[in-house]
């Protein structure tokens, strides 16, 4: 089945979400909410959620223009726009009386064959379709999306026992390639898999956390850093999902699940947490919830919650030993430290992993699935069958008998083996009969994990290695801290360039970090500034300019492959590659100025030439060089892969993909179809203004600072960044070749390093990881 | 020397750049729209016409070329008439009118149509390609100083403070609001692309709603963008023709044009200008400032226009009726024409005698019209 237009139906924070992220995908939408009462536009609610979701951030849109493919509307007046859509989700009130009233409504007015889902996390799809026709039955499931849709990988997807195969099939697909989302298959059970264990693990990291008396700080401490959980553990992750929700959900559960289940003795709501709702203490869309910022006497200061008093008190980084413990010895030195920590650690494992242990195949079919949607639901790093292969099955099971608690039969079956191992460079998974079996990908999923799995590096060193991906493509993987540029780096690119040259044909820029690159080594660069190597730091600087060069100019294709973050150097090494697939959210820019210095490694250069031969700018001299110093001087960064397109950081021609585990299989392709008859690009030449253009931006460089938008150094730099930019002491009727824009970065680049600003910046960024704005 | 009247007034709404209702209207077709309105309310015989003089203060982009010409072409206007397209900056189309005075006073000609324009939306302030030499910005900064700035200076100057400039402001927002309601807008303009009405007036503007604004230009200073004109889309046409030849041809005459005057002053003050060349054109006309009942002053900021009025010792009880460019917006090219032809028919509406139209450039000049009723 084509999906080529989609209805959402609810334009709540969920739904309107929903249209947002379907439109990301170049999909037209229809959103549809109800006639709001006393107020003459009825399609108030669906077009002021459109409005309000252009101002917030993160922002729903990828890009703005994705708004125009949202068609607003109500139910009252616009039903029949339904009959055009593929498929239509519902996203309205968790009311069972108000859903199957919709439904039947929606039966009425939709094409044949298209597919209706509903959004729920609470209410059983079996309740949901009691009262429909069969063909309606036989086209419906559950969609679950998390918030925020956008950016939260997860979908879960409960099919029914008579929704059509080739129904769940469609929409597993599209979910999967045109939203990019990991999509597990659930049981239609309450709370599905990622609530079921998310919820029951915030409700029991809360309570203990009061009964072992940490304090807020401590207990997120406990729960994030050490066990790959996103440092906003359980009390900053309530605060930003809403305190407000807990009751409702766990009302939810307590209705839908069964009267022995484990979830139902630990749901009581704490009285504390009854009190800050009641008071309106909600988290981060109230008053504050167990932090909270402070402005009062014009400061603004961070303060948590006392657990026992209920009072707000200056937040104090957590100081337990097992946390110091667990930064030498990990997960297992923490849950074996006898302090609150690690007694605390112990306590929340044991009942959250056993219980997530107890749940299959109730939830799902197996551990697979469960680890994917803690992963991608909850931001876990490991899910909860991998953090007990963490901790070792027998000390996981003593950790069960210490807490009292009893063996589920899975963890039995895994006794002293583990839940995962790698056979013959094959990841394998643990079965509910204990039986070993493949992690098959999806068709079209290629990941380097799984490649470095089964081969050797065909050269690396130790910030970069060199994968045969198949097919005659290589992937050069940075493998440094943050994926920072640096020496090494440069070196087996270098390296790697010789390799493809005489075996291979393309050469693919990827890895699977959390971010691409974040940019140069600051550190290195700093220490060699502060001793004062500076042609050191010169041959650094050439070297990098040289390296990219000679990846822009080989005679083979080079495609760029980022997602998350590409900054600075990282982005540099995007600019001279011959094309790019990115994954939809990479967020990239040339972000230098920010450390008091220019992109030095050809990025000013890339930068000019691109916005030069682009034929949709204004005409003369000047636009290139202006819509690059606005661009580099304010540290511009695209917020997704369609605003890179907005800034030249990609070419319009540049493919984006939408599901991260699907990019390098799409750049692969990409680089094949390059390699056919590959001529690498014409040098090309430009001309730049000069000192008239330098002019120019002084003028408006003096303005920002008058006006208190720049700093002095601001204007420092600002001032190295418009002499690159205007070409230096050139004159229009000249022209510059990139060797001769390539000396002139080399030039401003090294006249900033020198100024003691530039350092002082440099040095708040690696202290601080904030830029100094001196 | 023969008498030169203003025998018809026209412009089209002025409306907010970049977001206003006219963004999408090219500025050949804002300034044609405003000729063909213009001629048509005047009834003038288009063949009597000799030429088009158009002011714009950056004319490239899509207001390049010789755009008068093609304002000619646009407007459906016989091909007999010709078409010069003149730049003093926001002076631009009062200078247009001064030149077709000046050409029927040596007989080169009966009528004129003298028009300005400017989109600024279309065409940036500074063009797209500012290249000031770097030589002169090196020795003079002042040559290229911003607008803002030398609001700053002013106020800094004068002593003006924050409040002051926006009770300016407010009264402007008042003023044309209550024009606009009165209706006694409406006469001067012709719609365009289904837009009727002026789009930057906001008569909500209280002195409460400015104190919270942001600086503008200055972190120390006192100028927001609420104590300044807006960045406009707009165009206005004047009518400019002999005296002898708008009796006979039984012409609506505004107001005859009894002197002009430019003048050049520091550009770091340009705001200031208005003050020099309404003195040398009152005394070319031999009046005072005591006998002006009328007064159009541009107000391209509140503290440069306090400024004048101090040192000209303007009434503020005589000055921009309807509102003034705070209120209105400031479409650079189009605001000549619009406070010279607007201070010629409020001359009329108002049965006065005379009238002053003036305003500051900037680089640091003033062009000042002085208008006397028939």
């Amino acid at each position: 089945m084509e999906i080529k237009k989609v209805a959402v139906i609810g334009a709540g924070v969920m739904g309107a979400g929903i249209a947002a992220h379907i439109s990301n995908a170049g999909i037209p939408v229809v959103l549809l909410d109800i006639v709001p009462k006393g107020v003459d536009n009825r399609n108030a609610i669906a077009e002021g959620a459109v409005q309000k979701m252009l101002k917030v951030q993160p922002a729903p849109f990828m890009h703005k223009r994705n708004a125009r493919l949202v068609t607003t509307g109500n139910i009252e007046d616009h039903m029949e726009l339904l009959a055009e859509c593929d498929w239509i989700i519902e996203a309205v009130i968790e009311r069972l009386d108000i859903k199957q009233d919709l439904y039947r409504k929606i039966d009425s007015v939709r094409k044949p064959g298209s597919v209706v889902s509903s959004n729920t996390s609470t209410i059983p799809l079996r309740d949901l379709v009691a009262e429909q026709t069969d063909a309606f039955v036989g086209d419906f499931m559950i969609t679950h999306f998390f918030n925020p849709p956008r950016y939260m990988r997860l979908l879960e997807i409960t099919a029914g026992e008579k929704t059509r195969a080739d129904a769940v099939m469609g929409i597993r697909d599209f979910c999967d390639r045109s939203l990019g989302k990991g999509v597990v298959d659930c049981n239609d059970t309450p709370g599905f898999i990622a609530n079921r264990i998310g919820i029951f693990w915030i409700q029991v990291a809360i309570l203990e956390a009061m009964a072992l008396g940490l304090s807020v700080e401590e207990a997120d401490a406990v729960m994030g850093r050490p066990l790959g959980i996103p440092k906003t553990g359980v009390f900053g992750l309530s605060d930003l999902v809403g305190i407000d929700l807990m009751p409702h959900l766990m009302e939810s559960m307590q209705r839908t699940l069964s009267k022995d289940d484990p979830f139902l003795a630990k749901s009581t709501i704490p009285e504390l947490v009854s009190r800050m709702i009641a008071d309106g203490y909600t988290g981060r869309k109230g008053k504050g919830g167990f932090y909270r910022i402070n402005r009062t006497a014009g400061g603004k200061v961070k303060e948590s919650i006392d657990l026992v008093s209920g009072e707000y008190n200056p937040s104090r980084k957590a100081q337990l030993d097992s946390l110091q413990a667990s930064r030498q010895g990990g997960l297992k030195a923490l849950v074996n430290h006898p302090d609150k920590g690690g007694q605390y650690a112990r306590r929340v494992l044991a009942q959250v992993l056993g219980y997530a242990a107890s749940l299959i195949p109730e939830i799902a079919e197996n551990i697979l699935a469960v680890d994917e949607a803690m992963k991608l639901g909850y931001a876990w790093k490991y899910g909860p069958f991998e953090l007990i292969d963490r901790l070792g099955g027998s000390l996981f099971g003593q950790l069960l008998e210490s807490e009292g608690l009893s063996l589920p039969p899975l963890i039995q079956l895994a006794a002293e083996q583990s839940f995962y191992r790698v056979q013959d460079g094959q990841l394998q998974y643990l079965d509910t009969s204990g039986i070993y079996q493949d992690v098959v990908r999806p068709e079209g999923v290629l990941l380097l994990s799984d490649i470095k799995r089964r081969s050797e590096p065909l050269a690396k060193n130790g910030s970069a290695a060199l994968w045969d991906i198949g097919d005659g493509v290589v992937c050069l993987e940075y493998t440094s801290k943050m994926n920072a540029m640096d020496p090494d780096i440069l070196a087996l690119m270098r390296e790697a360039i010789g390799i493809v040259s005489k075996e291979y044909k393309a050469l693919v820029l990827h890895n699977e970090g959390e971010n691409y690159s974040v940019g140069a080594n600051l550190g290195l660069l700093l220490f060699a500034a502060n001793i004062g190597t500076w042609d050191q730091i010169e041959e650094m600087v050439e070297g990098g300019q040289q390296t990219y060069k000679a990846l822009k100019y080989a005679p083979f294709p080079v495609i760029g492959a980022p997602a998350g973050m590409a900054l600075g150097g990282g982005c540099e090494t995007l600019l001279h590659c011959d094309a790019v697939q990115a994954h939809a959210e990479t967020y990239i820019g040339l972000v230098e100025v920010g450390v008091g210095l220019i992109p030095g490694w050809g990025g000013c250069k890339e930068m000019l030439q691109r916005w030069m031969i682009n034929k949709r700018r204004p005409g003369g001299p000047m636009p290139a060089v202006i819509k690059c110093f606005e661009t580099i001087s304010t540290a511009t960064v695209a917020k997704s892969a369609a605003e890179a397109k907005d800034y030249l950081f990609f070419r319009p021609d540049d493919g984006v993909t939408m599901n991260r585990d699907r990019l390098l299989a799409d750049a692969k392709s990409r680089a094949l179809a390059l390699a056919d008859g590959y001529q690498p690009p014409q040098p090309i030449e430009i001309s730049l203004p000069g000192p008239t253009a330098k002019a120019a931006m002084e003028m408006a460089v003096k303005g920002f600072h008058l006006a208190g938008k720049a700093t002095d150094h601001d204007v420092v730099v600002a001032m190295a960044l418009a002499e690159m930019l205007s070409g230096g002491d050139t004159d229009i009727t000249e022209s510059l070749t990139e060797d001769d824009l390539l000396g002139l970065e080399r030039e401003v680049f090294m006249s900033l390093i020198r100024h003691p600003d530039t350092l002082d910046r440099m040095e708040h960024m690696l202290e601080t990881g904030k830029p100094l704005r001196n | 020397m023969k008498n030169i009247v203003i025998a018809g007034y026209a412009r089209t709404p002025f409306t907010q750049s970049n977001k206003g209702a006219l963004v999408k209207v090219r500025p050949d077709d804002l300034a044609a729209a405003a000729v063909r309105g213009l001629v048509e309310r005047a009834g003038v015989a288009v063949d009597d016409i000799e030429d088009l003089v158009l002011g714009c203060a950056f004319p490239e982009g899509e207001q390049g070329f010789n755009m008068a010409r093609l304002v000619v072409f646009l407007s459906g206007l016989p091909v007999s008439i010709g078409g010069v397209t003149v730049n003093r900056f926001c002076g631009s189309s009062m200078q247009a009118i001064h030149q077709a005075a000046g050409a029927i006073a040596l007989g080169a000609g009966e009528v004129y149509i003298c028009a300005g324009v400017e989109s600024m939306t279309r065409v940036p302030m500074a063009g797209f390609n500012p290249m000031p030499n770097p030589q002169l910005a090196a020795a003079m900064p002042g040559a290229y100083v911003s607008m803002g700035e030398t609001a700053e200076n002013l106020a800094r100057q004068y002593d003006i403070s924050r409040a002051e400039q926006e009770a300016f402001a407010v009264a402007s927002h008042q003023k044309a609001a209550a024009a606009q309601a009165a209706g006694k807008l409406s006469a001067e303009i012709v719609p365009v692309s289904g837009v009727e009405q002026d789009g930057c007036i906001r008569p909500e503007t209280t002195a409460e709603s400015l104190a919270g604004l942001k600086l503008a230009f200055d972190e120390s200073g006192s100028v927001t963008a609420g104590t300044s004109s807006p960045l406009t889309d707009g165009a206005s046409a004047v009518l400019v023709c002999s005296e002898e030849y708008a009796r006979s041809h039984g012409l609506d005459i505004l107001a005859r044009i009894r002197s002009f005057a430019i003048s050049g002053c520091a550009p770091e003050i340009m705001g200031i200008g208005p003050v020099i060349s309404s003195r040398k054109a009152l005394k070319r006309a031999g009046l005072s400032m005591a006998d002006i009942d009328i007064i159009e002053l541009n107000e391209a900021f509140a503290s440069q226009s306090l400024a004048c009025v101090r040192d000209l010792e303007v009434d503020l009880a005589k000055t921009n009726l309807d509102g003034g460019a705070i209120a209105l917006g400031h479409p650079l090219g189009a605001t000549g024409a619009r406070i010279t032809g607007k201070a010629a028919a409020l001359l009329k509406r108002e049965d006065k005698q005379f009238a002053l139209a003036t305003q500051c450039i900037g680089g640091g000049q003033g062009i000042a019209t002085i208008l006397e009723a028939v």
